[in-house]
């Protein structure tokens, strides 16, 4: 028998996250795949003072900023690209409430790489000479800093170089496209860096689109880039990047990536918010009927639906999913 | 705004923008101006450019209008490999491979750093705060403007985004000059244009301080220096950019299929 790794989101958040921890989102940019249902829940178990690793913002870190459940933030990325500034996260670091810490897109994957090999620093040629290496916002007294990024010297031809933190997040919540229940998952689009995520983070928690057999897996062997022996559980959730894209699964909801960003603008409009869409979206159910039927049907109809194509014929059925969680909720509060 | 002219100023940055980009070329793009502006080259004078985003999308082009992020459905409808940030920003571009970046600023200044973090509205001094306003961070254009080999910096011409220098350098363009960036070890030669809304400026040889190179058609010299929070100088060579061929706009409309260049 395999190894049944699938738990609820509730149950995956209530076991694998506690207030303080490094929590690191395995993600694409501001507004592809990543685990927003994960922060949603998050919230619903009102986890606090998380310090967040993102490579970049997205609108998981836009409402978990917004909510005040972050205290401190190293991204690459803090906007959110064609749909403009990410006014949760902008109001949390404007007021203080939540201190940011820049690096730069390729300095973020250069950590988790330097965390998942186990090194005491990368060597960097990016993010020198500027001020993402002089000011640090964690030591705000240090001007240039010498721990944010110190330079160093390159001991084969003296020239100076930057040494970056390796970083090995207390957890990771991963999105990927498709996983089977021991953790092998499939990443259809740009892997960002969940690859070296998944290898640098203490444990790893996958939130999937779709859960699929392990045939799948042993038919695309090369495919997965995170497989199981890595995983700690798998969460099914559909539609889990909402209102962000899944290449391949459904496309940006443009519409509620705006009011979403303009609600969390303010303090009332986030409540408002947190209130229609996280609080009354505890269920699988309720959440799809929070997006709505129609605009479920037509963020899946996408232009790049044909890149499922190949995994269709693996893709579990909801009862299934189902009993496979039962199996689990018996045997789980054993644990 | 441009009743007089057959395109708009948001159509000849592009097109001066995309005239920056050679014909098979690796070059890497952002989202949104910059993207545009390098499909426009591909389609009108260097159909071999080879595009990649920072995510690691190689081989695509826009389906269905603007992709809203670089890794959206739109720009990866087409592709042919879907790699990650590692090979991308890293393998392709720190490494220096990268032949042209395209990147926007918020604030740029004489030596052409770019500011898009945040606006203080002073010098940061020797403690760092948070900013009065939080702008988007550096994102990959740090590594583009450490590795590429050339840049081209996007931005809209204002006095308060012209400064003599800026408040946070996220990207760096020659920092203070001179051979700066050769003394920090940059692997790549920084940028060598500024596109802006009214002209394009190109960096001294030697002291590396950006100076008029070219205005266009709708601008002039008084306007850009009237605009420019430094004492600007003009380049022996500068002179009018040429305005855009019949060819070259009905290639960027052909890219910029909603129009968005043609709203304002």
């Amino acid at each position: 028998m395999s190894l049944n790794k699938l738990v609820s989101l509730r149950e995956a958040v209530s076991r694998f996250s506690a207030d303080g921890i490094q929590y690191a989102s395995g993600a694409a940019l501001p507004v592809g795949s990543d685990a927003i249902v994960f922060g949603r829940e998050l919230l619903r178990q009102k986890r606090r003072g998380l310090h967040a690793l993102f490579h970049c913002n997205s609108q998981q870190l836009n409402l978990l900023a917004a909510a005040g459940a972050v205290d401190k933030v190293e991204c690459g990325f803090s906007g959110l690209e064609v749909f403009g500034f990410a006014n949760g996260l902008r109001r949390a670091v404007e007021s203080g409430r939540l201190v940011l810490e820049d690096y730069s897109n390729l300095s973020m994957a250069l950590r988790f790489l330097g965390g998942a090999l186990n090194w005491p620093f990368v060597p960097a040629t990016v993010n020198i000479g500027s001020d993402i290496a002089w000011r640090s916002a964690f030591e705000p007294d240090a001007h240039p800093s010498a721990r944010k990024i110190p330079a160093i010297t390159d001991p084969f031809t003296g020239k100076k170089l930057g040494a970056l933190s390796p970083l090995k997040p207390d957890l990771a919540a991963i999105h990927v496209t498709l996983a089977d229940p021991e953790g092998n998952a499939i990443i259809i689009g740009t892997e960002w860096s969940r690859f070296e995520l998944s290898r640098a983070a203490k444990k790893v928690v996958l939130v999937a689109d779709h859960i699929v057999d392990t045939d799948c897996a042993r038919q695309f062997p090369n495919l997965v880039r995170i497989p199981g022996v890595l995983v700690d559980a798998v969460v099914w959730w559909p539609l889990a990047a909402w209102p962000q894209g899944s290449p391949g699964a459904y496309d940006v909801d443009e519409k509620h990536m705006r009011l979403m960003n303009e609600q969390l603008g303010s303090e009332e409009g986030a409540a408002r918010y947190i209130d229609a869409f996280v609080t009354k979206t505890a269920s699988v159910d309720d959440y799809l009927a929070a997006i709505g039927e129609e605009t479920v049907e037509r963020l899946q109809k996408s232009s790049s639906s044909f890149l499922l194509d190949p995994y269709r014929k693996w893709i579990k059925p909801r009862e299934a999913i189902d009993s496979l969680l039962a199996q689990n909720v018996s045997r789980g509060d054993a644990r | 705004m441009s009743e007089t002219l057959a395109y708009t100023r948001q159509e000849m940055m592009a097109i001066a923008t995309g005239r920056e980009i050679r014909d098979g070329e690796l070059a890497i793009f952002g989202v949104g101006l910059s993207m545009l502006a390098g499909y426009f080259a591909q389609a009108c004078h260097a159909p071999n450019v080879r595009s990649i985003t920072e995510g690691g999308v190689f081989g695509a082009t826009p389906v269905g209008g603007l992709p809203w992020g670089i890794e959206c459905n739109r720009i990866s409808s087409n592709a042919v490999s879907f790699t990650n940030a590692i090979d991308a920003l890293g393998f392709l571009v720190a490494s220096g491979r990268c032949d042209v970046g395209v990147i926007g600023a918020a604030q740029v200044d004489k030596f052409g750093n770019v500011n898009t973090t945040g606006i203080w509205g002073h010098e940061i001094g020797e403690r760092y705060a948070a900013p009065k306003t939080r702008l988007t961070g550096a994102g990959g254009a740090n590594d583009i403007a450490s590795g590429a080999r050339r840049f081209v910096i996007m931005a809209t011409h204002e006095k308060k985004r012209f400064v003599d220098q800026v408040e946070y350098v996220s990207s760096p363009g020659y920092l203070d000059g001179g051979d700066a960036r050769a003394r920090h070890g940059f692997i790549g030669g920084g940028p060598s244009a500024i596109i802006t809304t009214l002209g394009i400026l190109r960096p001294h040889p030697q002291t590396k301080e950006f100076e008029l190179a070219g205005w266009f058609a709708f601008s002039n010299i008084d306007e850009i220096r009237a605009n420019t929070g430094w004492e600007l100088k003009i380049s022996p060579d500068a002179g009018p950019v040429p305005e855009p061929a019949e060819a070259e706009l009905a290639a960027l409309r052909k890219v910029d299929e909603t129009g968005m260049l043609r709203k304002k």
